[in-house]
């Protein structure tokens, strides 16, 4: 095991020089870089550049007064073994105002789903019953109208808001799904997004320790000898030598990015090739790392947030600024989080509510077999 | 004697963020209107209270009097005021910032903090008139505590024996809240002597057999005035 450990870390180390030598190499030679990767085909998610790989961005001013708008949202799934097949969704709302000396909101807001309408879905033309996935579908598309209704709440009273993201804006989830699923999320999502725009209220997500490698996988295709990389087509896969991109392969963006930005600083901005993004319009997403302190955090901004410096500059400033007023991590997420949280507590209070409730109007509650032994198990 | 007024809010008076804020305050649901309340009842019994004050670090004063608009207008002194986070899990930890930095830069952690404080009843008021009993109910959980005016203050200490009720009481700290009880109601009763020269004999006539505890009692009500 030591052994292992030891060797894992020398790959490691191995991989990590080749990866700053490629990001040195393409620094300058960038648009060479950019132009092979239009060109390839990779099985791997690969970023659109227009600016060179290596550039930094130092840390922008704050703005002198602004407020940072966020939601979370949490959820009690149907659970076809309780008493009702009804979820539960809670959205947790934070309204943050600095520079201002304006008290913050900090509130959550459930909402129950029992009508038919709730509990049943189209899924491509088949009649579904809710399940876990069109409960997160739900959840999302809540989360996000929910933010952009609150950062335009607070807009209209005068304040000057951001509305925050707890994770990705790429709703990679949504591939595969059919078709009425995803246009139903998107249309309603990507509208909340359009009634920001409107408004010029940036718009930002923010993921904490991501895992993505598209900067690497752009190396990687930096490395293939191939004019432009072609992976089902790749000549070094079936032999015995090492595949010409693999020196790099598995590293993740922020491990690399970690060795070159410096606290504060952001890499330019990168394009994303996620497949769902072609339903996006114009809000397509880019992304962009930035060096909080704690640690390399990835985050996704929509096109127009992209091209638009001022905007950009507040989501840089901004997200700083919050990871380091929240330990490490944005507080007004954080806080979202804390407000819409449901716990394991929460969800017996809950049944037990709701059963009294049931009780009380008469109406009959019947759980399942396999529950009922699960709560009363016999030696 | 002292009610509460209920009024519902229109719904073309809402503001945009009001949506997003407590739940009484939106679409038009019925909310309690504030009447200069200084807290409303979170827990109750026939011998105390607990109440969450309306803002934070706004306690009234410990050893001050007060009364609750509920079923019975329970009377009490506020015997002691605590500050802590709402939620069980989060502790408040040290920042190493001034409180207007912390405003400035933390807005959030003072929307998490509450101020919680005790009052043990010494009776109730029946038309406007003490009664020296324990009420026969307590007060009803979310009623409001208000500041009782110096008139009423002056008509329940017009006898002593609120003094023996704050003595019995177990778990508060007796020999502070007794001295800080009457200053107030000295202060009320416009800092006559000859009140506290009675509500003097009434305590060495409770405390005839502890002359230390009396005389540190005695020190302490001739201490800084409230």
């Amino acid at each position: 095991m030591i052994d292992d450990e030891r060797f894992r870390a020398g790959e490691y180390s191995r991989k990590m020089r080749t990866a700053l030598r490629e990001w040195e190499r393409w620094s300058v030679e960038w648009p060479q870089l950019a132009d092979k990767i239009e060109r390839s085909r990779t099985s791997w998610l690969l970023p659109h550049l227009s600016d060179s790989v290596a550039a930094t961005f130092s840390l922008p001013a704050l703005p002198p007064a602004f407020s940072v708008a966020a939601t979370d949202g949490s959820q009690i799934f149907p659970d076809r073994h309780d008493i009702s097949s009804c979820y539960l969704i809670n959205i947790g709302y934070v309204l943050l105002h600095y520079g201002l000396n304006e008290r913050p909101l900090l509130n959550s807001r459930p909402k129950l789903f029992y009508k038919a309408d709730d509990l049943y879905s189209n899924w491509g033309g088949r009649k579904v019953v809710a399940s876990r996935e069109t409960v997160a579908h739900k959840r999302t598309v809540l989360e996000f109208t929910e933010l952009s209704d609150l950062a335009l709440a607070a807009a209209a009273e005068g304040f000057d808001p951001m509305a925050a993201a707890d994770g990705t804006l790429i709703l990679w989830n949504l591939e595969g799904k059919p078709q009425n699923v995803r246009s139903a999320v998107l249309t309603t999502v990507l509208d909340s997004w359009e009634r920001l725009r409107s408004k010029r209220i940036p718009l930002a997500g923010y993921i904490s320790q991501p895992g993505s490698q598209e900067l690497i996988n752009a190396f990687r295709v930096g490395l293939c000898p191939l004019d432009a990389a072609d992976c089902r087509r790749c000549p070094w896969q079936q032999s015995a030598s090492e595949i010409p991109c693999q020196p790099v392969e598995g590293l993740h963006d922020v491990a690399l990015a970690r060795q070159f930005l410096r606290v504060g600083e952001r890499t330019s901005i990168f394009g994303s090739s996620s497949k769902i993004l072609g339903e996006y319009g114009d809000h397509r997403i880019h992304f962009f790392y930035l060096n909080v302190g704690k640690e390399v955090a990835r985050v996704e901004v929509p096109h127009w947030v992209a091209r638009d410096n001022q905007l950009l500059n507040t989501v840089h400033s901004v997200f700083c600024d919050q990871a380091q007023k929240g330990d490490g991590y944005p507080v007004a997420l954080a806080e979202a989080h804390e407000q819409a949280v449901v716990r394991g507590r929460d969800r017996e209070m809950f049944y037990a509510s709701l059963r009294q409730h049931l009780i009380t109007h008469d109406v009959g509650v019947k759980v399942s077999n396999k529950a009922l032994r699960k709560r009363v198990a016999r030696v | 004697m002292i009610k509460a007024r209920r009024e519902t809010i229109k719904p073309e008076s809402l503001r945009p963020l009001d949506r997003f804020k407590a739940a009484s305050a939106s679409s038009g649901i019925p909310v309690v209107s504030r009447h200069g309340e200084l807290g409303e009842v979170i827990e109750s019994s026939t011998i105390g209270l607990v109440a969450e004050a309306r803002s934070l670090h706004g306690a009234p004063p410990f050893g001050s009097f007060v009364t609750v608009a509920s079923e019975y207008n329970v009377f009490g002194i506020v015997a002691g005021a605590t500050t802590r986070s709402t939620e069980p899990n989060r502790r408040p930890v040290a920042f190493g910032k001034t409180e207007e930095e912390l405003r400035l830069e933390q807005p959030q952690i003072f929307e998490l903090l509450r101020t919680e404080f005790e009052v043990l009843l010494v009776g109730y008021l029946v038309d406007g008139d003490p009664v020296h009993f324990l009420p026969p109910q307590p007060a009803r959980i979310h009623s409001f505590v208000f500041r009782c005016d110096d008139q009423i203050v002056r008509d329940f200490t017009s006898t002593d024996d609120y003094l023996r009720c704050i003595l019995a009481a177990g778990h508060f700290p007796a020999d502070q809240l007794i001295p800080a009880a009457m200053r107030t109601a000295y202060r009320c009763h416009g800092s006559s002597t000859s009140y506290l020269v009675r509500a003097g004999k009434e305590l060495a006539r409770l405390l005839r057999d502890d002359y230390d505890r009396l005389g540190a009692i005695l020190r302490r009500v001739g201490g800084e005035p409230c």
